[in-house]
């Protein structure tokens, strides 16, 4: 990182103006994806129809994100952090789009939901939309505070996603199993649940993405992966 | 690609003018067939690093040159170091081209003609051509040989002043801005022929675009005041460089 500022002022502003387009796109992709956990689970087909809606906004600021970063490309031809800043902002505004995306995707599950949740299948889904959701927030946090060490912590904690999926998983499979009529809800779920385990991987990018910014240099290793998943 | 050879490599290097201590204690190595960019501010001492390599620094009466440079492990910082041949080996190219007030043909025989490469009309024709087919301006002059040097727009001098510099088969070539009084087309066509040029030659460019030395160049060395802050390969450099310094001045933050 560099405390310095730019000698040109208008460089120091679009940058500035880039760190803000891409924390408003965060915060209203956590808002997205805390609407649509909450809508699932209550079947709140209302709020379903906001939450379509508002997947637009994110997809907006995408755009002009997109749109600023090719300015500064061409304008400034960053270099070194400037570089790093800028293609990170770049695909990290890319994998926030997809969990805006992803949220939509759960909204859209609702509507065709036949009755509400069975209770014991909400548990699961809740603790893994929780962590999903909390992963989100600290990368965001990590973010502000360009912080390396909390980007290894969320990178890491993608395990605990994959293991919450794979029991959520196995409940829905279980559910299923008891009766034909859980056919066409246990389907439905069943793709929600994949949906919030691929927001969290979204989100294990984007922790890469803001490694790499600040170091300079890639997350090594493999991902980690959960144990039950590894062994289906 | 990234060569390992060390063509040139100077060691505790330190001129003065004067005083004025210009460079302090400069450790580099010039690797070969490659070419290294010498960035840093103004009166950093890079222009001041490359006139030391054909102890161009020796026609300033006030200027003491210390430590070593050797070429393929040859010292060159010593008395007894013939310059003339020196400067056989090492062609320089400078920011403002300056073509001899000489037809075309005479700018590019100039050289072959006091070292004594060409024993006759025939082998000094192919010399000229050779060296401006290299040049890259061989079908934009071949019409017109004897005009003057200076006729050729800005672009088309200074390919002129590379021919006459690789006329005389150097090993290394020295560029000091070469491009910084062309426009983007002509700039373009020297970054060209620099790329054709490393297959053959060590280059050493000195540039205040960092863009170009990131187009041109496999090593970066950053300078200031004097020093060598660091050196790397461009994509280091330009990615991700160790100094807080190198990236200051890079980034555009320098103060």
């Amino acid at each position: 990182m560099s405390d310095e500022a730019h000698i040109v002022k208008s460089y120091e502003e679009e940058l500035q103006n880039l760190n803000d387009s891409l924390i408003k796109m965060g915060s209203l992709t956590e808002s997205q994806l805390a609407d649509s956990m909450e809508a699932i689970i209550k079947v709140d087909k209302e709020s379903a129809d906001k939450i379509i809606a508002n997947d637009a906004k994110i997809n907006e600021l995408r755009a002009k994100i997109d749109n600023q970063i090719m300015t500064v490309l061409v304008k400034r031809a960053p270099m070194a952090i400037d570089l790093r800043i800028t293609i990170s902002t770049l695909k990290i505004s890319h994998d926030l789009e997809r969990i805006g995306d992803l949220a939509k995707s759960v909204a859209k599950k609702i509507k065709p939901l036949p009755h509400d949740l069975p209770k014991e299948l909400i548990g699961s889904l809740r603790r893994l939309g929780d962590l999903v959701q909390k992963q989100l927030r600290n990368v965001l946090d990590a973010y502000l505070n360009k912080s390396k060490e909390s980007a290894i912590a969320i990178w890491k904690n993608d395990e605990q996603v994959d293991d919450l999926t794979n029991t959520a998983m196995n409940e829905v499979a279980d559910f299923l199993g008891k009766s034909k009529k859980n056919l066409e809800l246990a389907t439905h779920l069943l793709f929600v649940t994949k949906n919030i385990e691929r927001a969290g991987d979204h989100v294990t990018n984007i922790a890469e993405s803001l490694y790499y910014l600040i170091e300079g240099e890639y997350l090594e290793g493999a991902r980690p992966k959960g144990k039950d998943i590894e062994k289906n | 690609m990234i060569n390992n050879k060390v063509k040139i490599k100077t060691t505790n290097l330190n001129v003065y003018y004067g005083d004025k201590q210009a460079l302090n204690d400069v450790n580099l190595e010039i690797h070969s067939k490659e070419v290294t960019a010498l960035i840093g501010p103004s009166g950093c001492g890079k222009s001041t690093y490359i006139r030391c390599i054909n102890r161009m620094n020796d026609v300033i009466d006030i200027c003491r040159v210390t430590g070593s440079i050797e070429i393929d492990g040859n010292e060159i910082n010593k008395k007894e170091i013939d310059v003339v041949s020196l400067r056989e080996k090492i062609g320089m190219v400078f920011q403002k081209p300056n073509p001899f007030p000489k037809s075309i043909y005479d700018n590019v025989s100039y050289g072959p003609n006091i070292h004594g490469l060409a024993e006759n009309k025939v082998k000094m024709d192919e010399i000229v051509e050779t060296s401006l087919k290299k040049a890259a301006l061989w079908n934009e002059v071949k019409d017109r040989l004897n005009e003057p040097g200076t006729s050729l727009s800005g672009g088309q001098q200074q390919r002129l002043c590379i021919a006459r510099a690789i006329s005389v088969n150097p090993e290394v070539i020295l560029m000091d801005e070469p491009c910084s009084a062309l426009d983007p087309i002509a700039t373009a066509k020297i970054e060209e022929l620099m790329d054709e040029l490393k297959k053959t030659y060590t280059i050493v460019i000195v540039t205040h675009s960092m863009s170009q030395a990131v187009r041109v160049s496999q090593r970066t060395g950053f300078f200031h005041l004097g020093k060598l802050i660091e050196v790397d390969t461009t994509e280091k450099i330009f990615k991700n460089p160790n100094n807080k310094m190198t990236q200051d001045y890079i980034t555009g933050r320098f103060g």
